[in-house]
């Protein structure tokens, strides 16, 4: 056979390989949209219950991923350079949630923040629950999304060289605001990336949300719902829906970073 | 490059494998069992293990949800036990099963803690006026749903005649925000539990199961009593659902139980069947506050000889 | 002035040690050693971008271990210039400046007028290290850190800034710390010279001690010695004070007359290839007390001069003569030479 047409078998299965798993992956996608997306497009008109789920859904998932990644970012950084005491530890941490089968999760969340703990006590005092709330819905989508944005911010800010920052603390900036005029245009395609990606699987958590908020529903739940209530016809346009809807802002957010070289210039 | 060939090979067989142990030779039987029998279903199917060596998996979930995935999903249980037998004429027969057995009854309770708050006035007589208060959580399941969900509201329309207060009914709906409603009957427990809720209408066996306190209501108005069919009936509630509208009347409680039509090993749905409604299965079920009926009472034609011989 | 006393430092597993140098205001100081010596380390430690683990930093006097680099007043220009990418060169210029019309009359000064509206990526490693030099000094600092500047910069772009680099050094009384491997790029330009080797200060002294009196055999190596020879040297003459005395050092069936720092045991003896002055024959009595004979095994031309190898007894002794003076010689591989060279010229070590 000779190296040449080894190399083209090999070349040849890589491809394969790729391709099927390509082909796992959009195939149940297909088959829901196709099935489903104009029931569910003709009846977004009508249907104020799904209406109002998209909304929740896409209100939600942005509350949660904004709230990360104004906690989260920082933490990143601080994992990235290295400044927390026990990081590999902390990073270990973090994933975990990852780790958790989502109700369990849930579960979790309903034993540290339901109104017999402390903290939910404290809550209550401020009239806020977790339970039957968007609060509650938020709270699941943070705890099984954020994970994913720390990580994968942490990544693209350690992709920028720490000796960027070193230049602008010797030109008079302070570290935060070093790190703010330099590092963070620097990583901010990364960032956004991971953004999108705490979006999107905010978005599709079902498990750890409906443990806490049953009502009001998001798309997820609606659909468990519509399945359980009323059948499979009933249920998958809710789901199609979701999945060509949510289309829309991820095309937008990945165009973006496209769009921009390396992050805006400075003001 | 051999590597590459052999790997997906063996993720293939790989995948291949649950099915050895069936394939060894013991009985496998599948079981959806109403969330409310969850536990007590799973005692009896230990000890269905135990005696006779069968491999048993069990999937609980609300009555409506697991019938639809009988109908909808075409994934067939070998048994699948419900909280209301309605659900049998109504979704279904003939098509996905054709007979079924009435197997025990159950009441309505107004189950807390005692961290509920009222708790500690709460009586027979009183339970309505503490659940009608503002500020106390109430929680009950989504009577589209599940069986437990719309006997709560029937509960509460008996309640309205019985005590002669006209509005009650509406009242007591009230208490519950949608939050606070959920799915099936047992994560009403869950988050009774968790202190979520004050109060929680559901199963006397859930209440007794998880050492919950509860109050024992009228039997006028608790759907316990099988004499009392057509009294009961005057209490009517509809559920719309987006596509139809039900009628649920007021009916004794009673769960049933059938080996479905497409069930994939209806010999072994068959026997564990036996076995819970024979006098050792229905020991284990009264152990976990199931009140089995001593005599079954099966409905429909084509019944299995094995279970025939339970008829009386 | 920077001033530094046992200055230490980590970097991952690398460790800078026991450094101590002063560097008078206005000075230029060169750091020289090989690659992983610690430079980098030092010149950022100075900069205050990485913490000293212990020793003290001093800069115009003060002491400033515990001060945020953003307060030092000190610019460092890296080796790869560093600028910031998602910015145009003027804004790199004007990053650390309130004054931008200041920052781009330097910029224009230092030749980067026409880069001033490009992408940080167009420009060449010249320019770049233009760009990087004119943002550094654009907040006005008084001391400037340099690590490698040249060394990414092709040949006719390097004389050209090692020239703005002085003239500007003169003009804004600027005291620099300039890091290089190069010992060429050190030859020209310091009042003082740091040496360093694996994390620790080898030497510090003006460039013409430390070439002409190394501290080590290490040292001397580093900075381009020719001749190296391990032996060992017992007194002949003691000087006064603390002025080297003559030794005489013996390696193998070698005899050199030789200076030496007194109380130092003495291992190497270093002679710079230059100072060795070639004959045919020896003249008569001279001051050098080093008259060597030997065989020529070796002539090496670069352009002007050239490296020629004698073998004296069983050691070679390199000489750097002009190749004017090999072809007047009439030396050739084989030739019989004699070697002339004065005990100042041998350096004990």
């Amino acid at each position: 056979m000779g190296s040449r047409g080894a190399h083209r078998v090999a070349a040849a299965g890589v491809v394969a390989g790729a391709l099927l798993l390509l082909v796992l992956l959009a195939l149940p996608i297909a088959a829901l949209v196709l099935r489903g997306g104009m029931t569910g497009l003709e009846q977004l008109g009508s249907d104020r219950e799904l209406r109002h789920a998209l909304l929740l859904t896409a209100q939600t998932a942005t509350v949660a991923t904004l709230v990360t990644v104004m906690l989260g970012t920082p933490l990143a950084y601080l994992l990235a350079r290295d400044r927390v005491p026990a990081g590999t530890l902390v990073g270990a941490l973090l994933d975990l949630p990852l780790l958790i089968p989502h109700p369990v999760a849930g579960m979790a969340l309903l034993l540290a923040f339901g109104r017999a703990s402390p903290a939910g006590a404290a809550l209550a005092q401020l009239g806020l629950a977790i339970v039957g709330s968007r609060t509650g819905i938020v709270l699941a989508m943070l705890f099984v999304a954020a994970p994913l944005y720390v990580s994968a911010a942490r990544e693209a800010i350690a992709r920028v060289d720490v000796r960027y920052e070193s230049v602008a603390r010797t030109l008079g900036d302070s570290p935060i605001r070093a790190a703010w005029r330099v590092t963070r245009p620097l990583a901010g395609r990364g960032l956004l990336a991971a953004a999108v990606v705490m979006w999107a699987r905010a978005v599709s958590e079902f498990g750890a949300i409906v443990i806490l908020t049953y009502n009001p529903k998001v798309a997820s739940v609606l659909s468990y719902d519509r399945f359980t209530g009323e059948g499979l016809d009933a249920a998958l346009p809710v789901a199609a829906v979701l999945v060509i809807l949510a289309l829309v802002p991820l095309l937008v957010l990945r165009s973006l970073r496209a769009g921009t070289a390396l992050g805006e210039p400075a003001r | 490059m051999r590597p590459l060939r052999i790997a997906p090979l063996v993720a293939l067989l790989a995948c291949a494998r649950p099915d050895a142990a069936a394939a060894a030779g013991a009985d496998t039987v599948v079981v959806f069992t109403a969330a409310s029998l969850a536990v007590p279903v799973r005692a009896a199917l230990d000890s269905f293990a135990r005696r006779t060596g069968a491999v048993v998996q069990q999937e609980n979930g609300a009555s409506l949800e697991l019938a639809r995935r009988i109908t909808e999903l075409g994934r067939v249980p070998d048994v699948i036990a419900l909280a209301d037998q309605e659900l049998f004429p109504q979704v279904l027969v003939p098509r996905a099963a054709s007979w079924y057995v009435r197997f025990a009854r159950n009441r309505m309770v107004v189950a807390f803690t005692g961290r509920s708050a009222g708790a500690a006035r709460l009586t027979a007589s009183n339970w309505y006026e503490v659940l009608a208060r503002s500020g106390v959580r109430v929680g009950r399941s989504d009577p589209r749903l599940a069986p437990v969900g719309y006997r709560a509201l029937l509960l509460y329309r008996l309640a309205e005649g019985y005590y002669r207060l006209p509005g009650l009914a509406s009242r007591l709906e009230a208490s519950t925000p949608p939050a606070l409603i959920r799915p099936n009957a047992s994560e009403l427990v869950a988050l009774l539990q968790a202190g979520e809720l004050d109060y929680i209408v559901d199963y006397e066996s859930l209440a007794r199961a998880n050492h919950l306190r509860f109050v024992t209501l009228p039997p006028a108005i608790d759907l316990s009593d099988p004499a009392r069919v057509s009294d009961y009936a005057r209490a009517t509630v509809r559920i719309a659902r987006r596509t139809d509208t039900t009628t649920y009347a007021g009916a004794p409680i009673v769960y049933g139980a059938s080996v479905p039509r497409a069930a994939p090993h209806p010999a072994a749905g068959q026997h564990f069947l036996s076995y819970l409604l024979s006098p050792a299965g229905q020991a284990v079920l009264r152990a976990h506050a199931v009140d089995a009926l001593r005599v079954p009472e099966l409905v429909g034609d084509s019944v299995p000889p094995a279970l025939r011989a339970m008829r009386r | 002035m920077i001033e530094v006393e046992a200055l230490a430092a980590r970097a991952g597993a690398f460790e800078l040690r026991d450094v101590s140098f002063s560097l008078p205001h206005g000075a230029w100081g060169i750091v020289l050693g090989s690659a992983g010596s610690g430079k980098t380390t030092l010149l950022e430690t100075i900069a205050g971008v990485r913490a000293a683990a212990s020793g003290c930093v001093r800069l115009r006097g003060a002491d400033v271990t515990q001060v945020v680099p953003e307060r030092r007043g000190v610019g460092i220009v890296y080796q790869h210039a560093l600028l910031f990418p998602h910015l145009t060169v003027e804004q790199n210029v004007c990053y650390g400046t309130h004054d931008p019309q200041h920052a781009v009359g330097l910029a224009r000064r230092l030749g980067a007028g026409p880069l001033l509206a490009r992408g940080v990526r167009e420009l060449s490693g010249g320019e770049r290290q233009i760009v990087a030099l004119a943002r550094a000094l654009a907040p006005g600092p008084d001391i400037l850190l340099l690590d490698e500047p040249l060394a990414a910069v092709d040949p006719r772009g390097r004389t050209r800034l090692r020239r703005e680099l002085r003239a500007l050094q003169r003009e804004l009384s600027l005291t620099v710390l300039h890091v290089t491997h190069d010992l060429g790029e050190a030859g020209t330009l310091g009042d003082l010279a740091i040496l360093l080797e694996g994390g620790r200060m080898l030497q510090a002294a003006a460039p013409e001690q430390l070439f002409r009196r190394p501290v080590s055999a290490a040292a001397a190596e580093f900075l381009g010695a020719e001749n190296v020879y391990a032996g060992s040297a017992s007194p002949l003459e003691s000087g006064a004070g603390d002025e080297p005395g003559t030794m005489l050092f013996r390696a193998g069936s070698l005899r050199l007359v030789g200076l030496a720092a007194a109380r130092v045991p003495i291992a190497h003896a270093v002679i710079r290839g230059e100072d060795v002055v070639l004959a045919r024959e020896r003249a008569g009595t001279s001051s050098a007390r080093n008259v060597l004979e030997g065989v020529v095994s070796e002539i090496v031309k670069h352009g002007a001069l050239a490296r020629v190898t004698l073998e004296v007894g069983e050691l070679p002794l390199v000489a750097t003569v002009t190749a004017g003076s090999v072809s007047e010689l009439g030396l050739l591989p084989g030739s019989r030479a004699v070697a002339t060279i004065k005990a100042t010229a041998v350096h004990l070590c």
